[in-house]
């Protein structure tokens, strides 16, 4: 004998591998009723009468069927969060502060770069609505509109229209009367409605390369379409002054802030990062944390809060990009954005600003509980901002990388990504065009933008409450503005007026830190303890038994159905082997056929109702030939293995 | 006595088979074979136990309870018994003390709460608008000529203070009288007194006396007969002289048929500039309504038109306006205000100007950021809200959805109705009804007073009636203000503004308002509630603590169940065999075909017995395996041997 075989021999020995024992499969569920634990099944078995057995087939199914409905419910809900609020008192780090006038940049050293604009504009106002500033400057204006050329207007005509389902408009400078072809495409939904027609005036953005792909802005306030088109104007202009030069264009921390208090220490510029905002300027942001340290207050009220004087020019400001007077403020974490464009809160001159704030800590689970991101690492938008991920910052990085890759140059309100420069339409002429197409876009989620950015899963935000009060008081105001004039030191000669002065606190209400979390409801050990409940509940059963259900159900009677199979194919081809000569080939079918035998140990029939005959193959002794044996007619047809066995 | 009985008398061979059967298998002892050979055995549709002893014993093999059957199953053995009766009380009551706490907990109903942070596109709310001013006082001064006058004339009495408003020609109208009831004959019921606040109450004062100086200002309200009068009293003659006016100025409005000829509401009069999302805004989107004390009211993006979205946060992508805010021609002693009033609510949902709306100054840019939380409640069983209102006892008055505000005031509607017979002016008019005014209703007043002190003391229960809506969309706002026209730009918008609305801005700077309304941020806040506490998981745990306790799950119970039917099937087949027993003696007929009949038992219990014990002796000397023949062949073998 060979080595491998001893071994497989004795493998097959000390271990062998028994198929199911018993020779049907109605044989093997019945087998299986009568020895499981789990309730229900052995009464299928057990019950006399058809009807009982079959309302306990169908008591016992449907205890199956919730089982399973009960326990998919379970499933499905595993993934719900509870949210607990924390309201804890402590030490509360203070937020950034970021203070920006609300005029950009002063108006006097902006002169030299937006005279054109500006006359023009004042050009425009005047043939418009007749408005004139002063017989003698207008007249000195119009000359030296005159004299230069009037490149802005040339470029983007103010439209003045006349007649609108004629279509026919007058431009502002030349006065020339025209129709155009294209469909007006205005921004109002039902132009008809909009006031008197000859006020309606707006401006046309053509696509350089067709100029039949025209777009027409209209507006129904006349303020509204000089401002627009102003502002169209200085970014084109903006956009292609330096930033060093717009630095020094803008307010000076000296000149912004006049004093400053914090936590009640006196606190000056150095407190405040210098940061510039494309569309407001110098901005200051106090406690920025640059530098690793984040101040705390000690107590809330607004004594230990920060508080600021702020000088607002007012006569130094743009007359046409902004309207309103004051200072805006946003209060935010040190590691994000400040997007004083959107959010910021306006500060009023000649009033004493009192900000409260609340700080709420909000944490969502991310996935799979809810879509949301921790660092926004995951988002297939590059950051342009270098600050913690926001969706804000993702929504605005998004468009300006569409904006790059569309119009090949950037938007001047965002940062800018590496290797692209800002639009100007010095040398991209059509920029504007695209920029209205692809903000419309943008707006109508055609961009895919909001598709693709996420909400952050834990965010910082301080709840605001803004009080007024009249400052400074009038018994008062006359000391305050003089030593707050002597404070200002260089222009000790100018008295500061009180309009031009805001005042500001902001403080914490109370220390109280309301922290909102989310925390899994459900956790594997309570759904498995819900399982077994389920499973208990219904049948009795336990994990042990679902294993029993699958190795009869399916493992068993698989095998019973493969030797059924097994057996049929043997059968079939013995006969085709040895057709003729095997007459008691039919005798050997089922489950004792000595060659199905050999591979399968003894079936749960064959155990039990034969002692091993396949062992014994000396011939054994006789039984005794008692009166029982000789009813032949009971026993050989049922019970051709018995015979069978003994002639081996 | 062991006997199986059908239930069909015919199927007699049937059940002897089965006692045969039975008897075999109770001999061997193994009860999987018992099993299997009934089976062989034919069967019935249905079949019971022929004794209460057997129906026990076979529930004691196989039932599938675990320990509390020992209990019932092992009776042979007192001690054992009684050790597994005690385990057996002590399980259950533990059982069932838990079962409590958790039936305890599910009937609370908790609920979890849910954190939600949406950021789809954010629907922008409704917004209204209102001038702060009922009618112009040109309009309407015809009207209040005779209260003016009488007014004036208190003022001077009291304070003597000549109030010289208007360049009137009271002289001339007041020498063409009205009518003989004229309005003055009303106002002297109610005129407006000031008393000392120490002097011996012999009417007592309505309001809490807060006033610290000894004079209290207030008017008396009676009942139609005199009888019942109480001073209606304010601390500040302000107050006193505001309310009193505006007492007599809804009786005016009341009595006007219509007053919709007055209200001229003029859109560009009153908004210069509308913008949204950067957008020129117009007349398709807004509607108007009139209020009697705010004036004409803009509501824009009401939902009639399709709504706005804001697709970005910010400024720019909000609603802007620029408002008119003259207070040329405000009516004198109503509208003390001047500037814009601003809502800001859920499209679909009545604009309550004095709950939730706050001014605008003139002269002001007002940015108001806005934060959208949204708050869903469970109703049902879990809190009481309600989805729609339509449970609500309270018939909704407004036009609108159900808001608990407008509950409370239509339910405060509905009781001035009952109450007084007469609606309340600025609340909408039910249906049959009319609004007060003491040309007709003479003591409106007096009863309208004493209701609202029922009203606020809630013994009209109407904030026990209004139930919260289950869904309440809130918006945050928090307003910043900056000077609006800087002194460098003021001169050209103004002169846009007068020209293109042709209307003279007299002040440049006080004239006019702008009023932002935006976003914040992208996203909202969603609280919503979920059930804590399932049907599903209340069943896992009331099946943990089954299993854990029993051993035993519903279809146990179902075994137990099964057990007291067949109980009682068989004390009823017992019951009536045995009267029918009683019955056959008196007829003294043979019966036949009956399963009980008496005639059958010993000859069925006879061939039985005798090979009962030759089987025996012959089981021994067989192969053991014989006697695992099935019983259909084992018994033909022993008719064999017979």
């Amino acid at each position: 004998m060979a080595p491998g075989k001893t071994i497989k021999a004795k493998i097959k020995k000390t271990l062998p591998v028994t198929g199911p024992q018993a020779p049907t499969v109605s044989e093997l569920m019945h087998w299986y009723c009568m020895n499981t634990n789990t309730h229900g099944c052995r009464r299928i078995v057990v019950s006399r009468g058809r009807l009982r057995r079959f309302i306990w087939i169908l008591l016992t199914l449907s205890a199956v069927g919730l089982i399973l409905w009960q326990c998919a419910e379970l499933i499905m809900s595993y993934y719900t969060a509870s949210v607990s609020v924390t309201v804890q008192f402590q030490r509360l780090p203070f937020p950034a502060v970021t203070i920006c006038n609300i005029n950009p940049y002063k108006y006097s050293a902006m002169k030299e770069h937006l005279s054109e604009l500006d006359k023009e504009t004042k050009n425009a106002l005047e043939t418009l609505y007749g408005f004139s500033e002063g017989k003698s400057k207008v007249r000195r204006d119009a000359d030296d509109w005159n004299a230069t050329e009037s490149k802005f207007l040339e470029r983007i005509p103010l439209l003045k229209f006349e007649d609108l389902s004629k279509k026919t408009v007058t431009e502002i400078p030349s006065g020339n009367k025209r129709k155009i072809e294209t469909s007006v495409f205005h921004q109002g939904s039902s132009m008809v409605n909009t006031g008197d027609p000859q006020d309606v005036v707006g401006f046309q953005l053509c696509d350089p390369n067709n100029s039949s792909d025209c777009a027409v802005y209209t507006f129904s306030s006349g303020v509204n379409a000089i401002q627009e088109w102003y502002k169209l104007h200085y970014m084109n202009i903006m956009a292609q002054i330096p930033l060093e030069t717009k630095v020094n264009m803008g307010y000076s921390a000296e000149d912004l802030l006049l004093t400053c208090f914090f936590d009640g220490i006196s606190c000056d510029t150095r407190n405040f990062t210098p940061f510039h905002h494309p569309l407001f300027g110098n901005c200051y942001t106090f406690n920025s944390g640059e530098n690793g340290k984040v101040l705390t207050t000690s107590t809330g009220g607004s004594e230990y809060g920060l508080q600021v004087v702020l000088y607002i020019e007012e006569a130094d400001y743009n007359p046409f990009l902004v309207t309103s007077t004051g200072a805006k403020i946003i209060v935010h974490d040190q590691h994000e954005y400040p997007f004083i464009e959107d959010i910021g809160t306006e500060i009023e001159t000649a009033t004493a600003t009192s900000i409260g704030m609340h700080f709420t800590q909000s944490h969502k689970l991310s996935k799979p509980y809810s879509d949301c991101t921790e660092t926004g690492t995951d988002i297939p938008v590059a950051n342009l901002y270098n600050k913690s991920y926001s969706l804000q910052i993702c929504l605005h990085s998004c468009f300006q990388r569409a904006m790059v890759d569309t119009c090949g140059c950037a938007q001047y309100a965002q940062p800018l990504p590496p290797g692209a420069e800002y639009c100007n339409y010095k040398k991209y002429p059509n920029w504007m065009y695209c920029y209205y197409k692809l903000h419309e876009k943008f707006v109508k989620e055609q961009l895919g933008c909001q598709q693709i950015c996420k909400e952050a899963c834990s965010f910082k935000e301080w709840t605001l409450t803004t009080s007024l009060a009249q400052w400074p008081s009038s018994v008062s105001e006359d000391w305050m503005l003089r030593i707050l004039s002597w404070d200002k030191g260089q222009k000790i000669n100018k008295m500061l007026n009180k309009t031009d002065l805001a005042n500001l606190v902001v403080f914490y209400k109370d220390l109280n830190e309301r922290f909102i979390s989310e925390n899994p409801a459900n956790n594997i050990v309570i759904l498995l303890s819900n399982f077994g409940g389920q499973l208990g509940l219904w049948m009795s059963c336990s994990v042990v038994c679902v294993i029993e259900i699958i190795e009869v159900f399916f493992i068993d009677s698989f095998f019973i159905i493969m030797r059924r199979y097994c057996q049929k194919a043997k059968k079939w081809w013995n006969d085709r082997k040895a057709a003729p000569p095997q007459v008691n080939a039919p005798a050997k079918e089922g489950h004792d056929n000595p060659v199905c035998i050999d591979e399968d140990l003894p079936t749960f029939n064959t155990a039990l109702r034969l002692p091993l005959p396949q062992e014994n193959h000396r011939p054994r002794t006789p039984p005794p030939n008692y009166s029982t044996l000789q009813l032949d007619a009971a026993f050989t047809d049922p019970l051709p293995d018995t015979l069978e066995g003994r002639s081996h | 006595m062991h006997q199986v009985v059908t239930v069909k008398a015919e199927k007699v061979p049937a059940g002897e088979r089965l006692r045969r059967c039975k008897q075999e298998a109770e001999k061997q002892q193994k009860v999987e074979e018992v099993a299997e050979k009934l089976e062989e055995c034919q069967e019935d549709l249905i079949e019971f136990h022929k004794s209460y002893h057997e129906l026990f014993q076979f529930f004691c093999n196989n039932t599938t309870i675990h320990g509390a059957i020992r209990l019932v199953c092992s009776k042979r053995n007192k001690m054992k018994t009684a050790f597994w009766s005690v385990l057996f009380f002590l399980t259950f009551g533990l059982m069932y003390w838990q079962f409590g706490i958790l039936y305890r907990q599910y009937f609370s109903f908790p609920v979890n709460l849910n954190l939600n942070l949406s950021s789809d596109r954010l629907t922008f709310p409704a917004v209204t608008l209102c001038t702060l001013n009922p009618y112009r006082y040109s309009a309407v001064q015809k009207e209040l000529d005779e209260l003016d006058r009488i007014t004036h004339q208190t003022l001077m009495d009291l304070y003597n203070y000549n109030m010289s408003l208007v360049q009137s020609n009271w002289g001339a109208q007041s020498s063409r009288k009205r009518s003989p009831r004229s309005l003055s004959h009303h106002v002297q019921r109610h005129p407006l007194r000031r008393h000392k606040r120490d002097e011996p109450a012999s009417l007592k004062g309505n309001s809490p006396p807060v006033d610290k100086n000894d004079w209290k200002i207030g008017f008396i309200l009676c009942n139609e007969t005199n009888e019942d009068c109480f001073h209606q009293t304010y601390s500040s003659g302000v107050d006193a002289v505001r309310e009193w006016y505006s007492f007599h100025y809804i009786n005016i409005l009341a009595r006007m048929p219509n007053t919709k000829a007055l209200d001229e509401s003029n859109f560009e009069n009153f908004i210069y500039a509308c913008r949204f999302n950067e957008v020129t805004c117009d007349k398709a989107n807004y509607t108007h309504f009139h209020h009697p004390i705010y004036g004409n009211c803009y509501t824009f993006n009401d939902g009639n038109s399709s709504l706005w979205t804001s697709s970005l946060p910010g400024i720019n992508n909000g609603l802007s306006l620029l408002v008119r805010t003259e207070q040329n021609d405000y009516i004198p002693l109503l509208s003390t205000v001047t500037g814009a009033r601003v809502m800001v609510h859920e499209q679909n949902e009545p604009a309550f100007m004095d709950d939730g709306g706050f001014n605008v100054r003139p002269g002001m840019e007002t940015s108001i950021s806005m934060r959208k939380e949204t708050t869903m409640r469970l109703g049902g069983s879990y809190s009481d809200c309600t989805e729609d209102g339509s449970d609500v006892p309270v018939q909704n008055l407004y036009p609108s959805r159900y808001t608990e505000q407008a509950c409370i005031r239509s339910c405060f509607q509905i009781s001035m109705v009952e109450r007084c017979g007469c609606a309340y002016y600025f609340y909408p008019l039910p249906s049959g009804a009319e609004y007060c005014d003491y040309t007709k209703h003479i003591a409106w007043g007096h009863c309208y007073y004493k209701l609202q002190v029922e009203f606020k003391s809630n013994v009209l229960g109407c904030f026990s009636k209004c139930r919260k809506p289950c869904e309440v969309t809130e918006y945050q706002l928090s307003a910043g203000h900056s000077h609006w026209l800087s002194t460098v730009s003021e001169d050209w918008v103004s002169h846009m503004l007068s020209r293109q609305n042709k209307y003279n801005i007299t002040s440049k700077r006080n004239g006019v308002a702008k009023v932002n309304i935006f976003f914040e941020e992208w996203k909202y806040k969603t609280n919503g509630e979920s059930p804590a506490f399932t049907v599903v998981t209340l069943l896992s745990q009331l099946g943990n603590q089954w299993s854990l306790w029993f051993g035993s799950s519903v279809l146990s119970v179902v075994e137990l169940a099964e057990l007291i039917l067949d109980f009682i099937a068989i004390t009823f087949i017992l019951s009536f065999r045995w009267l029918r027993s009683r019955q056959l003696p008196a007829s003294a007929v043979p019966p036949q075909g009956a399963h009980d009949n008496t005639a059958f038992q010993p000859e069925s219990s006879g061939p039985s017995a005798p090979p009962h014990s030759t089987v025996k002796a012959v089981v021994t000397t067989l192969p053991s395996y014989n006697s695992l023949e099935l019983c259909g062949r084992d018994r033909d073998a022993k008719i064999g041997l017979e």
